[in-house]
């Protein structure tokens, strides 16, 4: 389609869009650039779109004492096993659905798809977790209650049945079972569809901070986002980071730094994973 | 067939059987004066005292009109977002602006709601507490600055910019994806006609991306009596001079657990929210499916 002159409605649009822009990307670089600013310089002057004075106090004290380190450890923890488990939990579920097994794969999808719409709520799943299961101040607590989204075995189930049926047809001809079927031909095709599900359950773990707060009370065992939360609500926290000798806490620039450095990594897989996440959508858009 | 199938789908089947199901049994509490030590099958029966309770506590009425009301806007306001923005982003023609604008709002979503809360503060508190940047914009254009964080009565608007800001990219995702679906000869037709792109937006674009727009407002009601958690307890958390327009049944209850340790009457509140929710949802797609069955979830 060419066009010789910019219609109105056009013009409009690259102004909404531009301003969309704009909104989504400076309050993260207002982040980035308060956390090089000096506390006092924060206070005085507020914000700047660049740091006045190039100040690295708050990164110090990130990286130089245990706590940090600890949460980094803990959050990875929660992840990379949440994502692997959440993976594997799913693709067997959603193999099973997808493949249309008369007087099974019905009453499965009901079973999937009903506590999507009918929960038990919060209490009875924190007395099943804390008296029960007794998982509390175990990275376990935030891992297992998450462990399946059902938006994402639906997903998961419609990229399967895209797949050929006839490779697994000849497959069993040749004698292979349905474990064999799965791990050595479904799997392997599979690969795109993993990775964006697995990306998608991997986002999730590493922001959660609720099942966080619920479940886990010892500081050593908290993720990033718990870690942040507390340095916003209460100041305790900055206790266990070391203390350097010049004056006060800089707790309001340590917040901005400890942001930057939990959006770190998302920020680097980011290139990488919004690809994936756009086909998740559609995909799961199209209806499972 | 094969048994060994059964396999793959056991370890999903022990999930949803023990985190959803034996919740679901877990309600019982709600009918029970639940004590730790007797275990939540060995407590004895209350009746429907707990309900009464939190009936008669003065706080229902409250959190059932702010649950409702910020979701109404939140549901409303993300999809109007994402359709505006799909229906701007496929006007553009660079793809390099196109592409980079679509990674950029997409990037919020991928954030934590504590980081949001984070970025809040910055933007209306700032490291003095009375600062933050949208106070230092108000100051320099002479309007009167605002101690945000006192004030219950533009945290409904806060809250749905906030969730406009979350969710517009992603939302735009499954929009533009819609648009790309609409075939290319009805915009032919429309140019034929002589109508303009915004008269081809208005038009064409915006009714056929009525049915996606219909199913993710299905989605959105079933979850309408769930006050997302996450992102207001992390903004707001337990400041209460926020609560009357920000407490919603979510955080009242996760409050009154950690706080009150009342375990009776929150399941109380948890059963009211998930059978109103259910209902919710019943009518929902029942009234969908009436008017466009070919794109009914159900």
């Amino acid at each position: 389609m060419s066009r010789k002159k910019l219609e109105p409605f056009t013009v409009v649009s690259i102004v909404g869009v531009s301003l969309a822009l704009l909104a989504c990307a400076i309050p993260f670089w207002m982040i980035i650039s308060g956390s090089f600013t000096s506390e006092s310089q924060l206070a005085t002057t507020g914000y700047s779109l660049f740091p006045v004075s190039f100040d690295l106090t708050a990164y110090k004290m990130i990286f130089t004492g245990p706590a940090v380190l600890d949460a980094y450890f803990a959050s990875v923890f929660i992840t990379v096993v949440g994502t692997a488990l959440s993976l594997a939990v799913t693709s067997g579920l959603s193999w099973v659905i997808a493949r249309r097994l008369p007087g099974i794969s019905r009453p499965l999808t009901v079973f999937a798809y009903l506590p999507m719409l009918f929960s038990g709520g919060l209490v009875p799943l924190y007395l099943l977790v804390t008296q029960y299961l007794n998982l509390q101040n175990s990275y376990f607590s935030v891992i297992l209650p998450l462990l399946v989204m059902p938006f994402l075995v639906f997903v998961q189930v419609s990229a399967f049945r895209q797949l050929p049926e006839s490779i697994f047809e000849s497959a069993k001809i040749d004698g292979a079972g349905e474990l064999r079927i799965f791990f050595t031909i479904a799997i392997p095709l599979s690969k795109p569809i993993l990775a964006v599900v697995g990306l998608f359950y991997a986002v999730h773990y590493w922001n959660d901070w609720f099942m966080a707060l619920l479940f886990i009370d010892d500081v050593h065992k908290f993720p990033l986002p718990l870690v942040l939360q507390n340095l916003i609500s209460n100041i305790s926290f900055t206790q266990m980071l070391p203390q350097l000798a010049e004056a006060a806490t800089p707790v309001y620039q340590l917040r901005l730094a400890l942001t930057a450095v939990s959006i770190g990594p998302i920020l680097l897989a980011y290139p990488f994973a919004q690809r994936y996440f756009v086909k998740g959508i559609t995909l799961g858009a199209t209806k499972g | 067939m094969s048994w060994s199938i059964g396999l793959l789908a056991l370890p999903a089947v022990v999930f949803f059987l023990v985190f959803n199901y034996l919740p679901m049994a877990g309600l019982v509490v709600a009918f029970k004066q639940f004590d730790v030590n007797l275990g939540i099958f060995g407590s004895p029966w209350n009746g429907l005292e707990n309900f009464a309770y939190f009936l008669e506590s003065g706080d229902a009425a409250r959190i059932l009109f702010n649950t409702l009301f910020l979701n109404v806007l939140f549901l409303g306001a993300t999809l109007a977002a994402g359709m505006i923005l799909a229906i701007m982003l496929n006007e553009i023609r660079s793809t390099f602006f196109k592409r980079v604008s679509q990674s950029v709002v997409f990037f919020p979503y991928f954030v934590s709601p504590v980081v949001i809360s984070i970025i809040l503060q910055v933007l209306l508190a700032g490291a003095s507490g009375g600062g933050g940047a949208v106070n230092d914009a108000l100051g320099g254009l002479g309007f009167p600055t605002v101690d945000w964080y006192t004030e219950p009565g533009p945290w409904p608007w806060i809250l749905t910019v906030v969730k406009v800001w979350q969710l517009g990219g992603y939302l735009s995702v499954i929009f533009l994806a819609a648009i790309t679906g609409i075939p290319e000869e009805v915009y032919e037709a429309g140019m034929i006609d002589g109508a303009s792109r915004a008269q081809m937006a208005w038009r064409i674009t915006l009714p056929l991306l009525k049915p996606t727009a219909a199913v993710l407002l299905v989605l959105g009601v079933g979850r309408i009596f769930y006050g997302d958690f996450g992102t207001i307890y992390a903004i707001v958390g337990d400041n209460g001079t926020l609560f009357d327009s920000t407490d919603v049944i979510d955080t009242y209850v996760f409050r009154a657990l950690r706080q009150l340790g009342d375990f009776g009457t929150t399941a109380a509140v948890g059963l009211f929210q998930s059978v109103v929710g259910f209902i919710l949802v019943l009518i929902a797609v029942l009234i969908q499916r009436k008017y466009s069955k070919e794109t009914s979830i159900l």
